[in-house]
C-alpha cells in the first residue's frame, strides 16, 4: 500500500490511499494516523479511496479508530471516492456513518462549503 | 339554437310555422276585401251625388230649355213683328226666375232687345247696337250655323250679367220663298250659374271627399265646388279626370302631388250641360276603416299567438318535465349507485317510460348484486389459487436446500400454463450419495391436475427416499394411483438415478417421452429406453430400466411434452429434432435458460398452452480440490492469499477473487491471532471450483471455536458504542453464500461457499 498525506490550508487533511489496505498495511496506516491526530490539531480528515483496491477488517479498524479518536472532540472523518469492493465491505460493516462517504471529492467540497458557510454564518 | 333541442322550442317554431302566415293570409285577404268593399262604396256613393246633382240641375234646365223651345215655335208661327219680341222676352223673365236676361235677336236685320234682371228690376239693353255687334257673337253664331238649340259654354258676362252665366240658343224660322225653312233669328235665355253654385254648395259630400263640377274643358272653365271643397283642389284633379273620361272610366287613382298622398278619383258625366262631376276621396281616410279593422284583427291575432304560445309551452313543458325530472333522476345515479328515487308515474307516456326505468333499475341492481356476489366467489377462488399456485411451486426442490453430489449439476423449470399445472418435476441426493431425479406430466391441466401432481409428487418423495430403483419406484407408484382412481387420470413419469462419481445412470420410464442427452461436442440423442405404460391406467404393471452411463461433460435433458408441442408462428410444433438443436448451451443453468429463452423470444417465438417442463442434469468435471498449509507464523496469511488469488485467476472474476481473499484473510488473521496468543496452530486451506461456486474449507487444530456461534457485532453511528473487533467474521457471513462449522476429528472445520457470480442486489 502507498499512502501520501496530502495537507492543504484550505482544506481538511486528506489521506490517498492507493493499493491494498488489509492486516498487512493497516499497521502502517495506523501508525501514520497516530502521528497525526497526536501531534497535529487535526479536527476533519479525509480518506480519498479513489485507488484503494482492497480493504479488509483490518483496514476498516482503523477507520473506526479514527473516529473514535476524532468524534469526541468534535471532529470528523470523510470518505471520498471509494470503489465498488471497498464501498462493499464498508456497507457490510457499516463504519463510517450515513453522511461521511462521498462519490467524489468535488462533492465532498460542495458539502464542505456549505459547511464553512453555515459556521461563518453563526450556527 | 338552444331553445330548438327542447320539446317546447320545436312545437312553438313548427306550429307558429304554421299558422303564422295562414293568419297572415287571412288577415291580409280580409283587409283586401274590407278596401275593396269600402272602394265599391265611395264609387256608388259617387254615383249617386252625380245622379243627384244632375237631377238638381236638370229640374231647373229641363223646363227652360222646354220653354225657349217653345218660344222658338211660337215665333215661328206667329210670325209677329219684331216689336213684340220684348213682350216675349219679358214672358220669359217672368216664367223663369233661374233665367237672368233673355233676347230674341232677328236674323234679317240687326235687332235684339235685351232685358234682364238688375238690382230687383228689368233693365233694357240694344244688343243691336254697332259696339256689341250680335250676329259674330258665339251665343248667336253656333246656333244660327248649326240652326240646333245649344247650350254655351259658361262665360263671365262683363258688361251684361257680370256674373257666370251659360246661354241657351234656340233658333227660329219663318216660311221663306219656295217655301222653304229659313233662319228668322234666335232666341236666347241667360242663366246666371250663381244657382248651380249654390245648388252645388248645399250637397253634403261624404266625409273625406271633395268634389267639383265643371264644364267641359274650354277657353273659360267654370268649376264650382260641391258642398264645402275648395274650388283650388279641382285644379289638380281636372286633368286626371279628362283622361279617364276619355278612356270611359270612372273610378281611379290620383296622387296628389303636394303630399304623395294616394286618392280615388270619382268622374261621372252630367247628362245635361255635358258637365263633369269629380270626387275626390282621401285613399288613406277611406281605408281608415279597412286599416282599423286590420288593427282590431291585428289585436286579436296577436292575442291569439300569445294564447297559443302559452298553451303549447303549458303542453310542451308538461311533456319535456317529467321527461327532464326522470334524465336528472337516472343521470344522478353516480357510481354504480342504483338506489336513486324515480318520480311519481304518471298516467301517459312518461308514466310507462317511469315503470320501464324502474324495472331496468331494479333488475340492473339484482345484476350487480348478482354480479358483485360472483366477483367476490371470483376473487376467492383467485385468492386460493394464488396460494395454490406457490405451494404448488414450493413442492419443487428448492437448490440451496439441496445439496448435489459434487459433479453433478442439475436446472429445471416449470411453467405452468395456467396457474397451477399438473407437470412435476423432483431431484435430491440420496443416503449413498446419488441423485434422484425424476419428471412427471400428469393428463389435464389445472386444478385437478395439480391436485394429482401433488400426491405423485409426494409419492416420488416417500418411495425414492426409501432407495428403492427407479422401476421399483414406479411399479410402487402405480400401484397406488391405479387403485380408486375414479377420475381416470394418469400420470406419465421418468425417473432415474445417477452416480456422479462413475456416472452411472439408470433410467426407468412410465410413459414418458425419452430425454435427450447432449455430449459434450454438441450433439444430441435420444437416451434410449424401455418404455412402460403410463401411471394409473392399469394396476400391476412391472417396470423396466434401463442402465447407460453419463459420462463427463455430458447433459441428460428431460422435459415434458408442453416443451415439444410449443407451436411456432407457422403452426408447426417444436418437436423433438428442432428442441435438440436449441440445446446449444453447455452446463445445465445456461442450456436451459437457452430453450426458455428460445421459447419466449419475441421474434421467433412460440405458443405454448400445456405446462411446461425442462431440466437438465448435467455431470461436470469433479472439482479439482486445491490445499495449501500457510505458515501463520511466517507470513502465511500472505503467502495463502497469493495462493488463493493464483487458483482463482482466469476462472472467477476480478469481484470474487476479492470476496474470497477477504474471506481468507480475516479468517485466518484470527487464528494467526490465536496461534500468536496461545501457541501454534496447524491450519490448511482448501479450494474446490465447482461449476457453480467456490468452496473454501478451513481446517484448524486450535481449541473448538465456533465463529458463527459469535454475537454479530454493534454497528451502530455512535462511535461509543461501537466495537472495534469482531468485524471480520461478521464481513465473512455477509458476503459468503452459506458458511458452515463442524468439529471433525479434533479440528474445525469451516466450509465457506461462494457463488462463482456475484448476485446484482
Amino acid at each position: 500500500m502507498s499512502l501520501k498525506i496530502i495537507t492543504d490550508p484550505d482544506k481538511p487533511t486528506t489521506l490517498a490511499l492507493e493499493g491494498r489496505l488489509d492486516t498487512h498495511t493497516a499497521p502502517e496506516l495506523e501508525q501514520a494516523l497516530d502521528r497525526m491526530l497526536m501531534s497535529a490539531g487535526i479536527r476533519r480528515l479525509v480518506f480519498d479511496l479513489g485507488k484503494l483496491e482492497y480493504l479488509s477488517s483490518a483496514g476498516v479498524r482503523c477507520f473506526v479508530r479514527a473516529r473514535k479518536i476524532l468524534e469526541p472532540v468534535g471532529g470528523k472523518i470523510a470518505i471520498v471516492n471509494p470503489q465498488p469492493a471497498v464501498q462493499k465491505v464498508l456497507d457490510i460493516v457499516k463504519a463510517i456513518p450515513a453522511g461521511g462517504v462521498f462519490k467524489s471529492v468535488a462533492e465532498l467540497d460542495a458539502y464542505l462549503d456549505e459547511m464553512q458557510r453555515k459556521v461563518r454564518e453563526g450556527e | 339554437m338552444q331553445a330548438f333541442r327542447t320539446v317546447r322550442g320545436r312545437l312553438l317554431f313548427w306550429v307558429l310555422a304554421v299558422t303564422v302566415p295562414i293568419y297572415a293570409a287571412a288577415l291580409y285577404m280580409s283587409y283586401q276585401a274590407t278596401a275593396e268593399r269600402l272602394e265599391a262604396g265611395a264609387a256608388r256613393d259617387a254615383d249617386e251625388l252625380a245622379a243627384r246633382l244632375a237631377a238638381d240641375i236638370d229640374t231647373v234646365i229641363r223646363p227652360i230649355e222646354g220653354g225657349i223651345r217653345t218660344v222658338a215655335h211660337q215665333l215661328e208661327e206667329v210670325n209677329p213683328p219684331p216689336e213684340q219680341y220684348a213682350l216675349r222676352i219679358h214672358g220669359i223673365l217672368n216664367a223663369w226666375p233661374e233665367v237672368y236676361g233673355s233676347t230674341i235677336a232677328a236674323e234679317a236685320r240687326a235687332f235684339a232687345p235685351y232685358y234682364y234682371r238688375r238690382a230687383g228690376l228689368i233693365a233694357y239693353a240694344d244688343l243691336a247696337s254697332a259696339s256689341y255687334g250680335y250676329a259674330t257673337l258665339p251665343w248667336y253664331r253656333r246656333a244660327a250655323d248649326t240652326l240646333q238649340p245649344v247650350w254655351s259654354a259658361p262665360y263671365f258676362d262683363a258688361g251684361g250679367g257680370e256674373t257666370w252665366m251659360i246661354t241657351y240658343s234656340v233658333p227660329f224660322f219663318r216660311a221663306g220663298r219656295e217655301g222653304k225653312r229659313e233662319l228668322a233669328g234666335v232666341v236666347t235665355a241667360d242663366l246666371a250659374l250663381d244657382w248651380v253654385r249654390s245648388s252645388a254648395a248645399r250637397v253634403r259630400l261624404p266625409p273625406f271627399t271633395a268634389g267639383w263640377l265643371a264644364s267641359p274643358p274650354s277657353a273659360h272653365d267654370f268649376i264650382t265646388p260641391i258642398g264645402n271643397a275648395d274650388v283650388r283642389g279641382a285644379a289638380a284633379v281636372r286633368p286626371a279626370a279628362e283622361d279617364m273620361l276619355s278612356k270611359g272610366r270612372t273610378f281611379g287613382f290620383v296622387r296628389e302631388e303636394a303630399n304623395g298622398e294616394a286618392s280615388y278619383l270619382a268622374v261621372r258625366n252630367l247628362q245635361t250641360l255635358q258637365w263633369r262631376l269629380m270626387l275626390v276621396m282621401s285613399r288613406s281616410q277611406l281605408l281608415a276603416e279597412a286599416r282599423a279593422v286590420l288593427r282590431r284583427q291585428l289585436w286579436l291575432g296577436a292575442a291569439g299567438l300569445v294564447l297559443l304560445v302559452a298553451a303549447i309551452s303549458f303542453v310542451a313543458t308538461g311533456v319535456s318535465r317529467p321527461i327532464r325530472r326522470l334524465a336528472d333522476a337516472v343521470g344522478g345515479a353516480k357510481d354504480g349507485d342504483l338506489d336513486f328515487p324515480l318520480p311519481q308515474a304518471r298516467r301517459d307516456e312518461t308514466g310507462v317510460l317511469t315503470a320501464a326505468l324502474a324495472r331496468l333499475r331494479d333488475s340492473l341492481k339484482q345484476h350487480v348484486q348478482l354480479r358483485a356476489a360472483s366477483i367476490a366467489a371470483e376473487s376467492r377462488l383467485e385468492h386460493e389459487l394464488q396460494i395454490a399456485a406457490s405451494i404448488q411451486q414450493s413442492m419443487l426442490p428448492r437448490r440451496a436446500a439441496n445439496p448435489l453430489p459434487p459433479g453433478v449439476e442439475v436446472a429445471a423449470a416449470l411453467i405452468p400454463a395456467r396457474r397451477v399445472g399438473g407437470d412435476l418435476y423432483d431431484y435430491f441426493t440420496l443416503r449413498d450419495g446419488r441423485l434422484l431425479f425424476a419428471i412427471g406430466d400428469v393428463s389435464d391441466k389445472g386444478i385437478p391436475a395439480a391436485l394429482f401432481m401433488a400426491r405423485v409428487s409426494g409419492l416420488i418423495r416417500v418411495l425414492g427416499s426409501a432407495g428403492e430403483p427407479p422401476e421399483k419406484i414406479l411399479a410402487e407408484l402405480n400401484e397406488k394411483l391405479a387403485e380408486g382412481n375414479e377420475a381416470c387420470m394418469f400420470v406419465t413419469v421418468g425417473c432415474g438415478t445417477l452416480d456422479a462419481a462413475d456416472g452411472r445412470l439408470r433410467y426407468a420410464s412410465a410413459g414418458h417421452d425419452a430425454p435427450l442427452l447432449r455430449r459434450p461436442d454438441g450433439s444430441v440423442t435420444e437416451l434410449p429406453t424401455d418404455n412402460g405404460p403410463a401411471i394409473g391406467i392399469e394396476a400391476h404393471v412391472e417396470y423396466v430400466a434401463t442402465e447407460t452411463r453419463l459420462a463427463s461433460g455430458e447433459t441428460l435433458v428431460l422435459f415434458t411434452d408442453g416443451v415439444t408441442e410449443a407451436t411456432a408462428r407457422d403452426g408447426a410444433a417444436l418437436g423433438v429434432d428442432r428442441l435438440g438443436k436449441l440445446l446449444g448451451q453447455a452446463g445445465a443453468e445456461r442450456l436451459v435458460q437457452g430453450v426458455l429463452a428460445a421459447l419466449n423470444d419475441g421474434m421467433t417465438g412460440y405458443h405454448v398452452d400445456d405446462d411446461l417442463t425442462l431440466m437438465a442434469i448435467s455431470r461436470t468435471q469433479p472439482p479439482q480440490r486445491h490445499c495449501f498449509e500457510p505458515d501463520l507464523a511466517n507470513d502465511g496469511v500472505r503467502q495463502a492469499l497469493a495462493w488463493l488469488r493464483g487458483v482463482l485467476a482466469t476462472h472467477v472474476d476480478a469481484a470474487r477473487i476479492t470476496d474470497a481473499e477477504l474471506i481468507a484473510e480475516e479468517l485466518l488473521t484470527n487464528l494467526a491471532r490465536v496461534a500468536r496468543e496461545r501457541g501454534p496452530v496447524r491450519v490448511s486451506m482448501e479450494c474446490a471450483l465447482a461449476a457453480a461456486e467456490i468452496l473454501l474449507v478451513f481446517r484448524d487444530d486450535a481449541a473448538p471455536f465456533d465463529p458463527l456461534a459469535q454475537a454479530a457485532p454493534r454497528l451502530t453511528d455512535d462511535i461509543h458504542a461501537r466495537s472495534v473487533g469482531g468485524l471480520g467474521i461478521h464481513l465473512v457471513r455477509e458476503i459468503a453464500n452459506d458458511v458452515r462449522y463442524t468439529r471433525e476429528r479434533g479440528e474445525n472445520v469451516l466450509e465457506v461457499r461462494l457463488n462463482r457470480k456475484t448476485e446484482e442486489a
